[in-house]
């Protein structure tokens, strides 16, 4: 990475999620909890409001209740007077009586004669006058003669059930003023909408508990409904009114306002949730984009820095290549001259085989140098050829000439005289001498090479063929790359060279090799029309 | 029948001499120049059959030569050690005989000697 970039943070996606999860997490936990709590706070409140409003309804419903039997006490000692005032005068407490009573309902005075209870004035549905009080009721005359002030009870007789209201000495001394009155079989009784307390269950108790025993008259089945108890006196004892209410006393909607604030508040905190969710990703994404764009911009700089040395690379390519090109153009007109000189030392040597043998060598080595020079500034330069016709057969023995075998190599070339090419000569000789030279040195032991050329389908098909060292396949594949070589000397261009102009004929070139069998290079051009030989 | 005439012309004493001694050897009479306007004024006095000559010379150099030679021409071998230029390629084909890179293998340049000088009677 390149001095002065920033790294971007490096962040993974979960080390990346894990503070906005434990953010969202926490807010959900405290906005939620707040919202319970607030629920739960709300519901107690209207709760104990309910409480006290049914207190105070459930007062007020005891307060009437109370007033009304305690008119049953003051009837009852009244009429206890009036039976005491005048004893023989039962007409007098029969008028008054019935002023009081309602149906089925009767009023008595008994009094005490030795062991038993006998009535001494009755009127409505009074026993008559000289019966004996019941067990039952006696029991309760005698505790009305024991307490000051009015006591109550129920009476089973029969089918039916009796609640006696008892006064003691209301008509003198040993006297209990009674009023007496049938319980119907169903205790329920049917509120109708417009009674007052309608909106509240009542059950009555004849007792300081809710006994189902004493239970004298509900608004409700549901027994003993489960609501408010409230004691309340009736004469001299304690009764009990259990209330609830039909419906909420605070109003429906005070009574829903805990769910409602549970709703809104959970709509509320899903709300910030989100909000926070959102947020936190909108942030997560710029923070990925920014990783992004900053992992494109290292990329972009760093393929610009190798494109920058690879310019620079180039740059010292073509430096040295501009000098390869000067010093090679400079070197061929001397290259020339020795090639003429060692031309005329071969003549003056006549039949010096010595004499040849060394001159041949200093033309090989010479034809080496000018190759090295023409591949070298064929490869910085390059040319289009100069296309006209070549004749093989001539091109084959000029270039076989041009490079004497080294001693142990016996050479032979053949083509058909007829066989031409449309080539630029000097460049396709330039290729021949190559191959023939490679062939040479692959073969430091002696053996043979061969150059062959024969037409086939319009074209021209020229072998160099030597039985050397041969290549593996991966040097195959790499020969025709410029500076590749696997020869002690040499700079590599020789075929990189070759293929070109070989291609830049239109042509092609191929190689079968063997490793310890030997080469064959084949070079395919399009062949010219027949022509002439100039003259 | 009188051997035929070559012309040749380089401004390098070494490839001079050596050419003229090898053509002298095949029968050739040979006549020398160092530079284009001595080539140039050594073919309107006298009547070569080849003229064997460089492209780049100091002071007139060869093309130039080739262009403004009278009618009719010898045939001309030019030679080279670059590449030529693309404005001069045209002409050239058109009026040199052949065109030779330096350096050039001596039996091909004899060859095309022999060949110039058939063509030129």
């Amino acid at each position: 990475m390149a001095d002065g970039l920033v790294e971007a943070p490096a962040v993974d996606s979960l080390g990346r999620r894990w503070p906005l999860r434990m953010m969202s997490a926490i807010i959900l936990v405290v906005l939620g909890g707040a919202v319970v709590a607030s629920s739960v706070v709300t519901l107690n409140v209207i709760r104990h409001q309910e409480r006290l409003i049914l207190q105070e309804r459930t007062g007020e419903a005891a307060a009437v209740l109370g007033s009304a039997f305690a008119s049953v006490q003051d009837s009852l000692q009244l009429l206890g007077s009036i039976a005491g005032s005048s004893p023989g005068n039962r007409q007098l407490f029969a008028t008054a009586a019935r002023s009081v009573l309602g149906p089925a309902q009767g009023l008595l005075v008994s009094t005490q004669r030795g062991a038993s209870m006998r009535v001494i004035a009755a009127a409505g549905a009074a026993p008559a006058i000289g019966q004996a009080i019941p067990g039952a009721q006696a029991q309760l005359g005698r505790r009305a003669l024991s307490t000051a002030g009015m006591v109550s009870g129920l009476v089973q007789q029969g089918e039916r059930r009796w609640l006696y209201f008892a006064l003691g000495r209301g008509a003198g001394p040993g006297t209990v003023v009674w009023w007496e009155a049938p319980l119907s079989q169903a205790v329920t009784i049917e509120a109708s909408p417009g009674s007052p307390f309608g909106y509240l269950d009542i059950a009555v108790y004849l007792s300081a508990r809710p006994d189902p025993s004493t239970l004298i008259a509900a608004t409700t089945k549901h027994l003993p409904p489960a609501g408010l108890q409230y004691p309340f006196r009736v004469g001299h004892d304690t009764w009990l009114l259990v209330t609830t209410s039909t419906f909420p006393l605070v109003g429906s909607l005070v009574k829903d306002t805990p769910w409602i604030i549970l709703v809104m508040g959970g709509l509320a905190v899903a709300l910030t949730v989100t909000i926070v969710e959102v947020q936190g990703r909108r942030r997560d994404y710029a923070a990925a984009q920014v990783h992004e764009k900053t992992a494109s911009l290292q990329t972009a700089m760093a393929e610009l820095q190798d494109a920058q040395a690879q310019l620079v690379r180039q740059e010292k390519l073509a430096a040295v290549g501009q000098l390869a090109s000067t010093v090679g153009h400079e070197l061929r007109n001397p290259l020339a001259v020795i090639m003429n000189a060692l031309y005329l030392l071969e003549v003056a040597a006549g039949e010096n085989d010595m004499m040849r043998r060394h001159v041949a060598t200093a033309k090989r080595e010479t034809s080496a140098a000018t190759l090295i020079v023409s591949d070298l500034l064929d490869y910085s330069v390059g040319r289009e050829p100069m296309l006209a016709p070549v004749q093989v057969a001539d091109l084959i023995s000029e270039s076989l000439s041009v490079v004497p075998p080294p001693a142990g190599v016996q050479v032979a070339g053949h083509s058909d005289p007829e066989l031409f090419v449309t080539a630029d000569r000097d460049q396709l000789r330039q290729a021949l001498l190559n191959l023939i030279t490679n062939g040479y040195e692959a073969m430091p032991d002696g053996g043979a090479l061969t150059v062959s050329a024969a037409s086939a389908e319009g074209s021209a098909q020229i072998t160099v063929t030597d039985t050397g060292l041969g290549m593996s396949d991966e040097t195959c594949q790499n020969i025709f790359t410029p500076f590749f070589t696997g020869k002690a000397r040499g700079i590599g261009l020789g075929l990189a060279v070759t293929k070109r102009v070989v291609e830049a004929h239109g042509g092609t070139i191929t190689v079968e090799s063997t490793p310890s069998a030997g080469s064959s290079f084949t070079i395919t051009v399009p062949a010219a029309a027949m022509v002439s030989v100039p003259q | 029948m009188s051997p035929f005439a070559v012309l040749v012309v380089d401004d390098e004493p070494g490839m001079r001499d050596t050419l003229a001694a090898i053509l002298e050897y095949h029968g050739y009479r040979v006549a020398l120049a160092a530079d284009g306007e001595t080539a140039f004024t050594a073919v309107q006095a006298e009547s070569f059959d080849v003229v064997v000559m460089d492209v780049k010379m100091p002071g007139r150099d060869g093309v130039s030569v080739l262009q403004d030679m009278g009618d009719p021409p010898p045939q001309v071998i030019l030679m080279t050690a670059y590449a030529l230029e693309d404005r001069l390629r045209a002409a050239v084909d058109a009026k040199a005989f052949a065109i030779v890179h330096k350096p050039f293998e001596t039996g091909r340049m004899l060859s095309l000697v022999f060949d110039a000088s058939q063509a030129s009677r």
